[in-house]
């Protein structure tokens, strides 16, 4: 059986993590001695020992993968993944023979576990669901926490609108600007585009800084500027728009979907300036694809509580375990008043993604099998991909992203680029170097950027991808990434 | 062989299959054999003949599937050009790093086996292309001539003898590839000097291709034609294309306020979207066109390559552009 120590963080002390990992190799000896590890599994079986950053996340402490062939019949290879950050020393040993006992495609171990979904891949699982609930519940989930979404981010505030970024990103554009000017290649009119405009504070910021700047040094870009506010949330929109009062006769609201910009801002093909995105990419769906030996998994999962939220859920709400899915289909389609009027839905919800779980499958990838590549992208997107990753690898495919990078491109002006504020994973070896998520936030999800992928795309259509450090928060993981015209 | 009125014809490049890509990369990867990838070179080449073929077009080239891009097809050609990143290139579309560091010699480029190859396959009008000085100076680092110019004028020194060899093997439409005009605007007077050098004594119809660029299938530059005029007036060639189907046909009028002495090819596809333009609407662009152009002095082309395109998108794109043609002829008792 191999071993995979990956990305060990150091928040624990190392004596405890050393201790830990002790634990399971010497636990794993004893069980292939004892013959509790069927000697026929253990070649074929993996162990990962994993830190997750994220302190809410979607795994137990011990979660058992088993694989299956395109079909879903099921494979010898196996995986017992440990988050050692969650496990418990004096649990541990007893989860991990668990775990052994359920490798066996064969096991009658019963789970207690309340499935509310069977398997599916990353991107078409409930996690979306709920995503979606919480940004159109969002003032419900913030009135029962007490404390606004941003709270809920690292550094309890976001990074879109730093006074610094800001100002910095207004001087770069007004640069290029000036350089188009002196060529006598300004175009007559300057369009500017923010996908997910959030409450508008950024683009505010952002207009009062060029207006001021632009008169400072007498250009005159101003007057032909046009800013686009792009949102799906039509309340956002307004909220933006409303920010940007004082530049009303320069803006504009589109509604777009962000997987797609270009549908809605077809008619400025080739025409933007600029383009600007900040905590976009990180919560769009995804999927999780593993190699192992030369072959490819798709990883599904399923969703499901244990046994105790589910008898927690039962006392406190009175929904007895075998009705659980149908008040989590209600919740997801009306809401939390359509579980529970008033508070109580909104509590209900609140245990409830609290105790959410995901089972994790691995599902060889048939030939030919290309659901998982994004629209607008290629197989030839994947060869390259795959050609810079390390052979033993799991590692996302940010299909939303993806797609959404690729339908914005064609938006730009020759000259113009796009700009993203975000969490990315750069080199496809990064995956190795740290967990990159789902993690929970609050009621919603992160998860990081395949960075190496958005390049790759990028490339494809004639941009080099850069990613530069954000330089303005010291510890801050966010990135800069942005685009220029390749040669 | 007669051409029709509103002759039609391609820029030059066909859609490039994906599987081609792939292909080309292994070859730079040393996994694909040359002759393996000059077999299928072969093969996409006469079904790219085909398509035009079946299309309707008047007058076609091979699809230049051969060439990676339209620079190092010439920089790996042309005698005392160096790659200076042999090698190293993952992606068949990049660019080698190449330099010039002495003067480059007289030979053949060996695009006359390309010629023999399209005869040898259709039975329409061939036509064969070649990258201009202008663009080929703009991506070969000069280490040797003292201007710019210098450098383009022995380029078109190579390239007429090029030409001439073409001529000599029966093709009699050639097309010389501008893209870099509408970045550099300030070099045109020495640019159209050297294209005026590239065709001294060619006996060709000689069409002078100048866009917007169409590298990875989206513009390089932007702005008007105005900057071509008066200076293009100069140029020594039977016709100039330009592209009108994405930016509008404005920039027709200057053709007529300049009462230009060459034939103009008409971009009437968009060739930067996958949206099929319709046989009628090709003719309502056409009819636009004649307004400004005699029928006389117009070409019906796409605004550039097809090589980004899927090959149902070009191949539809094109026998649209062909039926919109047809349905003009008509109406001119053609």
């Amino acid at each position: 059986m191999i071993v995979h120590i990956n990305h060990i963080a150091t928040a624990k002390k190392k004596s405890q993590l050393g201790d830990l990992t002790s634990l399971v190799t010497g636990s794993l000896v004893n069980m292939v001695e004892d013959g509790v590890l069927d000697s026929r599994i253990a070649p074929s079986l993996r162990i990962h020992l994993d830190w997750i950053q994220y302190k809410t996340n979607f795994r137990d402490p011990v979660m058992v993968r088993r694989t299956t062939n395109p079909e879903g019949q099921p494979l010898a290879l196996a995986e017992i993944a440990i988050d050692l950050r969650q496990a418990d020393p004096a649990q541990l040993p007893i989860q991990l023979a668990h775990a052994v006992r359920t490798v066996n495609p064969q096991s009658t171990v019963d789970e207690r576990r309340v499935y509310l979904d069977h398997f599916r891949p990353y991107r078409e699982c409930m996690i979306w669901d709920f995503n979606r609930l919480f940004w159109t519940r969002l003032a419900d989930w913030e009135a029962a926490s007490g404390r606004g979404f941003e709270a809920a981010l690292p550094s309890g505030k976001s990074d879109a609108n730093h006074p610094e970024a800001v100002a910095d990103s207004v001087t770069e554009f007004w640069t290029l600007l000036r350089e188009l000017d002196t060529r006598n290649q300004l175009p007559g009119e300057i369009l500017a585009l923010e996908i997910g405009v959030g409450t508008g504070m950024r683009a505010r910021a952002w207009m009062d800084g060029f207006k001021a700047l632009d008169e400072e040094r007498g250009t005159g870009y101003y007057a032909k500027l046009h800013f686009i506010l792009g949102d799906y949330s039509m309340t956002s929109l307004e909220r933006a728009v409303a920010a940007l009062s004082r530049h009303a006769d320069h803006v504009s609201a589109a509604p777009l979907d962000a997987l797609n910009p270009f549908k809605a801002l077809g008619s400025h093909r080739f025409k933007v300036m600029y383009v600007h995105l900040t905590n976009v990419y990180d919560n769009l769906p995804f999927d999780d694809l593993v190699r192992r030996d030369g072959h490819l998994y798709l990883v599904e999962v399923r969703a499901y509580v244990s046994g105790a939220t589910a008898d927690r859920l039962a006392a406190d709400f009175g929904i007895a375990c075998e009705d659980l899915p149908q008040a989590v289909e209600r919740l997801i389609k009306e809401g939390p008043s359509g579980v529970f009027p008033g508070e109580r839905g909104v509590s209900f919800w609140r245990c409830l993604w609290d105790g959410f779980k995901l089972e994790e499958r691995l599902r060889a990838l048939a030939p030919g099998d290309d659901a998982h590549v994004p629209p607008g992208l290629s197989f030839m997107h994947f060869e390259d991909l795959l050609a810079e990753a390390p052979e033993d690898v799991r590692f996302h495919i940010s299909r939303g992203a993806a797609e959404s990078f690729a339908n914005t491109l064609p938006l730009l002006h020759p000259r113009g680029y796009l700009q993203v504020q975000d969490i990315f994973v750069e080199h496809m070896d990064d995956y190795r170097r740290g967990f990159r998520g789902p993690g929970k936030l609050d009621g919603s999800l992160v998860t990081w950027v395949n960075g190496a992928m958005l390049r790759v795309v990028g490339a494809r259509a004639g941009y080099d991808v850069h990613f530069a450090p954000f330089p303005y928060r010291p510890g801050t993981k966010t990135t800069i990434m942005y685009t220029t015209q390749r040669p | 062989m007669t051409l029709p009125l509103l002759p039609t014809t391609v820029i030059g490049s066909y859609s490039m299959p994906e599987w081609l890509e792939r292909a080309k990369n292994d070859f730079l990867s040393r996994k694909l054999s040359r002759r393996d990838l000059d077999e299928m070179h072969d093969a996409t080449r006469k079904s790219a003949i085909k398509d035009q073929e079946v299309a309707g077009l008047d007058i076609i080239t091979d699809g230049e599937l051969q060439r990676d891009n339209m620079i190092d097809y010439f920089t790996e050609r042309i005698p005392g050009v160096q790659i200076l990143d042999q090698g190293s290139k993952r992606f068949y579309y990049d660019f080698y790093e190449s330099a010039v560091r002495a003067k480059i010699a007289t030979g053949a480029l060996g695009l006359a086996d390309d010629a023999r190859f399209l005869k040898r396959f259709t039975t329409c009008v061939p036509k064969v292309n070649v990258s201009g000085p202008h663009t080929l100076v703009k991506r070969i680092r000069n280490e040797h001539y003292p201007t710019e110019d210098a450098f383009a004028f022995d380029l078109a020194r190579v390239l007429n003898f090029e030409l001439k060899e073409l001529v000599r093997v029966g093709v009699t439409e050639l097309q010389i590839d501008e893209p870099y005009y509408s970045g550099f605007p300030e070099d045109l007077p020495w640019a159209i000097r050297a294209i005026n050098a590239l065709v001294e004594g060619v006996k060709a119809h000689v069409t002078l291709h100048i866009c917007y660029g169409n590298r990875y299938g989206k513009p390089s530059f932007e702005g008007s034609y105005r900057y071509l005029f008066p200076t293009i007036l100069e140029a020594k060639v039977q016709a100039v294309s330009c592209e009108f189907a994405r930016r509008g046909d404005e920039d027709l009028q200057l053709f007529k306020e300049f009462n230009v002495p060459f034939k103009v090819g008409y971009g009437v596809i968009d060739v930067k979207t996958q949206e099929i333009e319709s046989a009628s609407v090709i003719a309502d662009r056409l009819r636009g066109a004649m307004e400004i152009v005699p029928a006389e002095k117009l070409v019906v082309n796409p605004d550039c390559g097809l090589v980004r395109l899927p090959r149902e998108i070009a191949f539809a794109k094109l026998c649209a552009m062909v039926d919109g043609a047809k349905i003009v002829r008509k109406e001119l008792g053609q």
